[in-house]
């Protein structure tokens, strides 16, 4: 008799709920203020731009950069790890507000995400290969095994130009630990990842080169959703980009993190520093 | 043939629906070459872990104390730990540090290749379950069975390879079959150490052409209808060999 | 040896029933030969180490330095096995349920659905559960955020779903007919029976084979590593790229394969134990 009564009382409260319901905030900025929050993806697993330390939270170049957004908003700054195969996914989704994790600005890509220009970064492709491998040029690559990770923009084309047989894997380590091994000749990678692992001095690494002519280069920036691109969250980004040129911090940074000083940062710098 | 290229090719521009394998001649070549890896994954596997099974049966019947303890070790520990983990070990540690061969272009390589390594895992993995699985079966056989030949004079070998297992295996056949289902489900985790199965050429695919959706729907369908096959099969065999009214 | 025909008296050989564990082989003495090996890998790549190069560090004091970590993300695991349990065994009592349904309609409903998450690779599943399943709920009244732990955690309760329905299935259709029959006599109604008779009863003898699929479903829980959730597993390779050195690798690998061990192996014993005890005496 009186389960009628509860349905009917049930219905009524639901109603009453889609009536009322208060108006979501559209634009993400808008979001993180109201959060209180701001929700990064960032690489867990690229020593020095994103990595982890023992105690299980992850620092690096990015994260700094991200910790800068954060606090020029005003807000806590969340990370999120994510992979080459599922950044964009992620921002789509909504699950993170920003990816800043080493993503290479690619047309293709620029269809799906929004990238914040001016980049912060370029880095190329080449190959982290043993000296014993006496790889001279890409077309050496053929056919011999080539270790690599999963989402990379340029495992295609690099596949389809020098004809490698392509050993992939769902992320970084399981790739150095393949190429430590001897699995594969070489591990195709961005060359600043390259770069940062030879010189950090290890000993482990005292025999690897990185022998080829680093191709493609290609800028890195930070991804926004397609709507917010020029919205007044993707606006906020591009400012704080060129100030990040401008006032040199990106220079800094990469000195604090031991990358070796690139080209590309002190061009932009340069360009700014007039603005 | 063509038909169904353009039409996939309309549905991917008009509907936004991109089945790249069916219009694109290299992923279409991909995702075969996927399946016909992990058919032939499965079948090796299986085939191995026969093998193990077998002679890991008659190893725990042995007189000799280690032997038999020996094979429960094995059998308790790969049944009792991840199979992803598992692979893991054997590939990225066990591979790194066993001894190195030259190859032919003078690198030194591990001896065992990544789909080596795959074959291996699974096989001692699902050896461990079927080791299990005969003790059961060749348990069933009634005690009788083998008193008739030990008095024919069948040595111990000849008793289990002549009377016990072949009795044993119609009781076995459902657990087997199981088993060999398992193992073709499996096969997917060799995907993490990019052996070039249905999985891994499906990520590949969705990663360069951006259709997620489309293609996580097509394996699923994949791997459920070949699986169902297998089990209809199986079933089919079943059903064969079995003596209505015999229950042991 | 005689060449005469003569029958010689054959050594029993020792007879342990499928499953159960030689008395010899304690547990202990497996544990022992895990743990052996366990530190037999660490010397032997502290002795590569130190021949190597003396700059390295010994293996044991790094592998303690990671072990917290790695331990949090093992307990992780822990955590998403039992919860996809808990919801993988409220859904699959239902679908099993359905399977043994009056209604042909419904049993044959549920036995697709049970064929079709029984027949899926559990990867594939968790796969299509990460890439495809919204990041949240619309409610009329709130946003649920979907994380994706818990992504994960519905993707593998899925396949556990159908195997605890087909354990429901065995469990009831093994009850004999004379309860049913027995139930009628007394006017029960059918799902009286079920609910009050049969299920009761059922519940002992499905207990060993759900502790089998929960030990299943633990040593499955790496595979969320893979699609990109911060576990053990993860943890484990992070800290390996960290360190950078390849004769950490044995080491690390096998104290994980040893965790997972010492957890999955007592269970396997006590569910062996547990069959002996409810096995149906007629």
């Amino acid at each position: 008799m009186f389960g009628w009564v509860m349905r009917a009382a049930l219905a009524c409260m639901v109603l009453a709920g889609i009536v009322t319901a208060p108006a979501r905030a559209e634009d993400t900025l808008d979001k993180i203020k109201q959060r209180g929050s701001i929700v990064v993806g960032v690489k867990n697993d690229y020593k020095p731009w994103g990595f982890v330390d023992p105690s299980g939270k992850i620092v690096g170049m990015e994260i700094d950069l991200a910790q800068d957004i954060a606090g020029k908003l005003g807000v806590k700054l969340e990370l999120i790890p994510v992979t080459g195969a599922n950044r964009m996914e992620f921002l789509n989704q909504g699950r993170i507000d920003l990816i800043l994790a080493t993503m290479g600005d690619t047309p293709e890509r620029r269809k799906v995400v929004g990238m914040i220009e001016p980049n912060y970064y370029a880095g190329a492709t080449n190959v982290l290969a043993p000296k014993s491998a006496g790889l001279k040029q890409w077309s050496d690559l053929k056919g011999r095994k080539v270790c690599a990770v999963q989402g990379a923009y340029y495992n295609r084309r690099v596949s389809q130009l020098y004809g490698p047989e392509m050993v992939v894997f769902p992320a970084v380590p399981e790739a150095m630990n393949a190429l430590q091994g001897g699995n594969c000749v070489g591990f195709l990678f961005d060359d600043t990842l390259i770069v940062s692992t030879l010189s950090a001095g290890d000993s482990k690494w005292a025999d690897y080169e990185m022998p080829l002519v680093s191709e493609d280069p290609q800028a890195w920036a930070m991804g926004v959703t397609l709507a917010d691109l020029n919205g007044p969250f993707g606006e906020f980004l591009k400012k704080l980009s060129i100030d990040w040129h401008k006032s040199g911090k990106l220079v800094e940074l990469e000195k604090k993190w031991g990358i070796k000083p690139s080209p590309f940062l002190q061009e932009m710098h340069d360009k700014y520093k007039g603005s | 043939m063509e038909g169904i290229a353009d039409f996939f090719r309309w549905l991917a521009d008009a509907r936004g629906l991109n089945f790249s394998i069916f219009y694109d001649a290299l992923d279409r070549s991909r995702f075969l070459e996927g399946l016909w890896t992990t058919v032939k994954l499965s079948v090796i596997c299986t085939l191995l872990s026969l093998a193990i099974g077998i002679v890991g049966a008659w190893l725990q019947g042995a007189r000799f104390a280690p032997a038999r303890q020996l094979v429960q070790g094995y059998v308790q520990f790969f049944r009792n730990t991840p199979p992803l983990v598992q692979l893991f070990f054997f590939y990225f540690a066990v591979g790194n540090q066993l001894p190195h061969v030259l190859d032919e272009h003078g690198m030194l390589v591990p001896p065992i290749s990544n789909v080596g390594w795959a074959i291996l895992s699974l096989s001692l993995f699902a050896g461990a379950f079927n080791v299990e699985i005969f003790r059961a079966g060749i348990e069933a056989v009634p005690r009788a069975m083998v008193e008739a030949a030990e008095s024919l004079g069948y040595s111990r070998l000849g008793v289990f390879w002549h009377v016990l297992l072949p009795l044993s295996f119609r009781i076995s056949l459902p657990a087997l079959n199981n088993n060999l289902v398992n193992l073709v489900k499996t096969t997917t985790l060799a995907y993490a150490i990019a052996v070039p199965e249905l999985l891994y050429a499906a990520a590949q695919i969705w990663s360069e052409v951006l259709n997620v959706r489309e293609m996580m729907n097509v394996l699923l369908v994949t791997y459920v209808a070949l699986v169902a096959v297998l089990v209809l099969m199986m079933g089919r065999w079943e059903r064969a060999l079995r003596i209505p009214g015999y229950n042991p | 040896m005689t060449t005469l025909p003569v029958l010689l008296v054959p050594r029993p050989l020792p007879q342990r029933r499928a499953g159960e564990l030689p008395k010899g082989l304690f547990g202990g003495g497996l544990l022992a030969a895990v743990l052996a090996a366990f530190m037999i890998s660490i010397l032997a790549a502290d002795a590569r180490a130190a021949i190597g190069n003396a700059a390295s560090s010994d293996v044991l004091p790094i592998l303690l330095k990671w072990s917290p970590l790695v331990l949090h993300g093992f307990l992780f695991n822990l955590l998403v096995s039992v919860l996809s349990m808990a919801i993988g065994t409220a859904l699959g009592l239902w679908l099993g349920l359905g399977r043994v349904s009056h209604f042909p309609w419904l049993r044959r409903a549920a036995s697709t659905v049970i064929q079709f998450f029984r027949n899926a690779p559990w990867l594939v599943l968790l796969f299509y559960c990460m890439f495809l399943l919204p990041f949240s709920i619309t409610l009329p009244f709130a946003t649920v955020p979907l994380p994706d732990t818990a992504k994960a955690v519905i993707g593998l309760s899925l396949p556990v779903m159908a195997n605890v329905a087909e354990i429901v299935r065995g469990g009831v259709q093994s009850i004999p007919m004379e309860q049913w029959e027995s139930g009628e006599a007394l006017a029960f109604s059918r799902s009286q029976i079920l609910w009050m008779v049969i299920l009761p009863q059922c519940l002992r003898r499905m207990i060993p084979p759900w502790m089998n699929l929960y030990a299943i479903l633990t040593m499955s829980t790496p595979l969320i590593s893979v699609v990109g959730i911060q576990d053990s597993m993860t943890l484990a390779r992070a800290a390996l790229v960290a360190e950078g050195r390849t004769d950490l690798f044995i080491p690390m690998y096998l104290m994980l394969l040893s965790w997972f061990f010492l957890y999955c192996y007592p269970i396997a014993r006590w569910t062996t134990a547990l069959e002996r005890r409810f096995q149906v005496r007629i």
